[in-house]
């Protein structure tokens, strides 16, 4: 479902901020643009029905490669191919509207991710009832907790008939029940055949659901395999400063 | 750009839901709500109404708020909308940062969220012109050139839009650009005929003696050439008499309406693929 294949990404960073005229005339000499690779050289595939974890320290390059899938970004060099329909779950509550009430953004994300109009009113009922967030429903989403976006976002990408869930450390903020319910969801999501790629630092939750794990550690994969695999040795890696590099 | 224009279409569902986000929340946590967008033309052209009337013609013509507003609602559309697209793409910075979906979309919903209100507020402007010619009965207010009024808004909706392309792609990177648009909307304003008739470049000293040259230059303006050409489709050429003598109103030149569309049509094309080459680096905007 998703093939990556020697994918990289470098970001050009401004170490003088903001270009303005000022700055341009008074530092000239010293802004340079400086060249800050983030992923250099990622290859690997989800299959279907196939659930991957993707994880690695701060800054290792996770939430960019996410953002790659998720078309936010382009890459530099490398190709992906997607089948099917993508719905990326990048943070909590992105593209709700603080301002507009819970359910008037339902319909707005559903429509960025791709439903018409017509299929949102079919649906919106059973959005509502799996976030269970039925009572608040009418009230602006700036008065949400962090969990409860959460709800609604997962909520809300789980019903747009999407092949591809790709969820970046979201699920972590719902409380217990509420993150069973995602697990069992993600589940019956991959059973009917769809793939699933997540970042996550909780061991316990790939253990339980991930089929395979991708470890990314300074922009390369370090190892793939199944979590049984990878999980003990990324976790006796000690973690490296910045003095030692 | 056909590619473009493709993906476009595939998510129209998406504008349409954009535009009616857009209309809501402009108005959201306000009282009046959507009368704003009247009370703003309504008190300006009040204001000055009374000082063209009192203070600048000797002998105005009646029913001037007529005329003007007929050059101001077009105006304030322009306006508005290069102003609005300015911050359509930072604000929305949250989302684009976490989601895909064609960046046009922003700048498109913005002027047309714009656009309606141009268009409702024109079509207050006709009621008030019927209640004028209701209580004080004189000449029938429109013409049947008034029916070319929806070209000219076409005309009107393509320049704001290629611009708005501009300014929305350019400002994420330089946010000086929006106090340049600023200061030369303002100006615009004065080269504009809103508060005075263009009968007066035409008969103004200054282009007399360049034989007829300022006349040309200042109609090429597309904005001015609207205004005008709104003006003179809208309403019924006004009575006025300029020292005592019974001026000539000249009648609409096409040819500077069709030059407008051309300059708008041009701007609108280079726009788009202006914002289409550098949508891709908003999300990594230094």
């Amino acid at each position: 479902m998703i093939e990556i294949c020697d994918i990289r990404k470098e970001f050009l960073v401004n170490n003088s901020g903001a270009r303005s005229l000022k700055t341009m005339i008074l530092w000239w000499h010293r802004r340079k643009l400086q060249h800050h690779p983030v992923l250099k050289g990622v290859t690997f595939d989800v299959k279907q029905g196939e659930c991957v974890a993707v994880i690695g320290r701060n800054g290792a390059g996770k939430s960019t490669l996410l953002s790659l899938l998720a078309r936010v970004y382009k890459p530099t060099s490398g190709s992906m191919k997607i089948h099917g329909r993508v719905a990326p779950l990048l943070e909590l509550g992105a593209g709700f509207h603080p301002d507009l009430t819970a359910y008037e953004n339902i319909g707005f994300n559903a429509i960025i991710l791709g439903l018409t109009r017509a299929q949102v009113r079919e649906r919106i009922d059973k959005i509502i009832d799996f976030s269970e967030l039925r009572s608040q429903i009418h009230a602006p989403t700036r008065t949400y907790s962090s969990g409860m976006l959460a709800r609604l976002g997962f909520s809300v990408a789980v019903h747009v008939d999407a092949e591809v869930l790709i969820v970046d450390e979201v699920l972590s903020v719902g409380d217990y029940e509420f993150e069973q319910k995602c697990v069992r969801t993600i589940e019956e999501f991959r059973n009917s055949g769809g793939a699933v790629l997540f970042v996550s630092h909780r061991m316990d939750t790939i253990r339980a659901i991930a089929d395979r794990c991708v470890w990314l550690h300074k922009g390369v994969v370090r190892k793939i395999g199944t979590p049984d695999e990878v999980i003990p040795e990324y976790e006796s890696t000690p973690l490296e400063t910045d003095e030692k590099r | 750009m056909l590619g473009e224009l493709k993906e476009l279409w595939k998510f129209r569902e998406l504008l349409v839901t954009m535009v009616q986000r857009e209309l809501k929340i402009r108005y959201k946590n306000s009282a009046l709500g959507f009368l704003w967008s009247l009370i703003n033309p309504v008190v300006t052209v009040l204001v000055l109404s009374f000082v063209l009337k009192n203070f600048m013609y000797d002998n105005p013509p009646a029913n001037i708020s007529a005329y003007v507003l007929a050059a101001y609602l077009p105006f304030i559309f322009f306006q508005l909308s290069l102003m609005d697209s300015a911050q359509t793409i930072l604000t929305a910075m949250p989302i684009i940062k976490k989601i895909y979906f064609p960046r046009e979309i922003l700048p498109i919903a913005s002027v047309i969220s714009n656009f309606i209100h141009l268009v409702l507020a024109m079509g207050v402007f006709f009621l008030y012109l019927l209640a004028v010619y209701i209580v004080f009965p004189g000449d029938w207010p429109l013409q049947i050139n008034t029916l070319f009024l929806p070209i000219l808004l076409f005309i009107s909706f393509c320049l704001s839009l290629g611009f708005s392309f501009y300014i929305s792609a350019l400002n994420t990177f330089y946010e000086d650009i929006k106090y340049v648009v600023g200061i030369v909307l303002w100006l615009m304003f004065f080269i504009t005929p809103v508060m005075y008739f263009e009968e007066r470049v035409a008969n103004s000293d200054v282009n007399l003696h360049s034989r007829g040259w300022v006349y040309m230059i200042y109609n090429f303006n597309p904005l001015a050439a609207l205004a005008n050409a709104y003006r003179k489709t809208i309403l019924a050429p006004p009575h006025v008499k300029i020292n005592g003598v019974e001026t000539k109103f000249l009648p609409l030149n096409w040819t500077y309406v069709w030059i407008a569309a051309g300059v708008s049509m041009t701007i609108l094309v280079t726009g788009y693929a202006t914002f289409n080459r550098l949508k891709w680096r908003f999300v990594e905007r230094p």
